[in-house]
């Protein structure tokens, strides 16, 4: 008994402490080191906010780096691929033409009722915001998190909280912020909570990410009747968020309100940062 | 000219294990397939630890560990250490199955791999729990954990045949 735990304890040990063939560090040295910088970053201090800032743009560089060959054959599988189909996208669009020709004939009306929407939600703010283009670095999925790296950060005055849109849709709010570099937390991902006005009837909600591509609607009001393809806005309650900002439509899956998004998380390549001033209340 | 090639080739299929751990550490590759499959998601950089720290430890090193975990770490968003932990205590977990068995079989490595698993995921999930402001899908952890032991077998695989590459490379 006492010999089978003396075994135990010296494989143990060895396994902890022994440095094998060409290992610089031991096992426990590792493992303490591991262990005293998740608390150094889990604990807000200068120095540390520094250093990961640094490491963070010197190795989201790297990753874009390592990834180029492996997006640069993407990129060219997609333009074989569209150049291949070129005829038939060719009278796929004369057909488009065609329709949106005769869709024009609303298009004065639709104007006139864009014009008082944007005056109930009071969008002129949004539309005339300072924005910041820029590039999806990475797009690594984790189970965690589901967020962006962009290729701007404090040097192009992006602060935490910004708002960050594709093609004018919401995709989600700056989280992290290095010198060259930001995070952005998609709509879809766990930790995501914004502020959403529902249109026609304004109801107020809370958009909530699940993980998956469709996040729910959250504390509607109680006598809340919903229905699908209502229109969702960011409701600026929040006062970080301009109001008005489109995100998506409502559609209802297993008696939960779901909101598919405008944005398709997976394929977003540019996006803009509206630079919110922090004094600004909506 | 053919000898320099030869270590070379040598060299390379060497440090490949090695390479491959950072390339999926700093790459935005990963082994999240939740687009095409739900509950489809595995951690390919445990099993890499687990299988060359439990058969070829010279391989990899605790060091090169370490700094893919805390890549892993920048590039993934969580806090710093982290993964670093995580692949460390998988790497422990291997040593130690090292140390104390003798007759080494397919089964007893992929048996003892879920031991891996279980402590790896028990410090990981446990700081992120605890000390970070991160929300836990469990179930999504038990997939991720689930599938990283289902797929264990079909990675054994594949890194055998590369051993006996690198064994036939060294004969040559």
């Amino acid at each position: 008994m006492s010999s089978s735990r003396g075994d135990f304890s010296i494989a143990f040990r060895s396994a902890l402490l022994q440095r094998g063939v060409k290992q610089k560090f031991s096992l426990f040295f590792l493992i303490c080191l591991s262990i005293l910088i998740f608390f150094l970053d889990s604990y807000p201090s200068k120095a540390m906010d520094v250093t990961r800032a640094l490491l963070n743009d010197g190795i989201y560089r790297v990753s874009n780096l390592a990834t180029s060959p492996f997006k640069f054959f993407a990129s060219l599988k997609n333009k074989t691929k569209n150049h291949l189909f070129i005829y038939k996208e060719n009278i796929f669009l004369k057909n488009e033409i065609k329709k949106l020709q005769e869709k024009d004939l609303n298009t004065s009306f639709l104007i006139i009722e864009n014009k008082k929407l944007k005056e109930v939600l009071k969008t002129e703010m949004f539309e005339s915001s300072e924005r910041v283009v820029a590039k999806v670095l990475i797009d690594k999925e984790s189970p965690f998190l589901k967020s962006v790296i962009l290729n701007k950060g404090s040097k192009s005055n992006i602060a935490k909280g910004m708002p960050v849109l594709s093609e004018n849709y919401l995709v989600g709010r700056v989280v992290e912020v290095n010198y060259i570099s930001s995070r952005v937390l998609l709509l879809k991902d766990l930790n995501s909570r914004i502020p959403v006005s529902i249109q026609p009837d304004g109801a107020q909600a809370i958009l909530s990410g699940d993980g998956t591509k469709k996040p729910s609607l959250e504390y509607l009001p109680d006598s809340y009747q919903a229905y699908e393809n209502s229109l969702v806005f960011t409701s600026g309650k929040d006062g970080i968020f301009y109001p008005g900002i489109a995100v998506g439509k409502t559609i209802l899956e297993k008696e939960q309100v779901k909101v598919k998004l405008f944005s398709d998380p997976d394929q977003i390549s540019f996006v803009s940062v509206i630079l919110i001033n922090e004094k600004k209340q909506f | 000219m053919a000898i320099i090639y030869k270590s070379f080739k040598l060299q390379f299929t060497r440090i490949f294990p090695l390479l491959l751990l950072y390339f999926l550490s700093v790459s935005e590759i990963d082994t999240e397939f939740s687009n095409y499959f739900e509950i489809l998601s595995f951690n390919l950089q445990l099993i890499i630890v687990y299988y060359w720290m439990l058969k070829y430890p010279w391989l990899l090193g605790n060091g090169h560990i370490f700094f893919a975990g805390i890549i892993n770490d920048v590039v993934t968003g969580l806090p710093l250490g982290a993964s670093a932990l995580s692949y460390l205590v998988a790497s422990f977990v291997a040593s130690y199955i090292r140390n104390v068995t003798v007759n080494k079989s397919f089964f007893t490595e992929w048996f003892t791999f879920l031991l891996a698993i279980f402590f790896s995921n028990l410090f990981f999930y446990s700081l992120i729990g605890k000390f970070s402001d991160f929300e836990l899908f469990y179930i999504n952890i038990f997939y991720n954990a689930l599938f990283t032991f289902l797929l264990f077998p079909i990675f054994w695989v594949i890194f055998n045949i590369y051993v006996q590459l690198i064994g036939s490379i060294q004969n040559d």
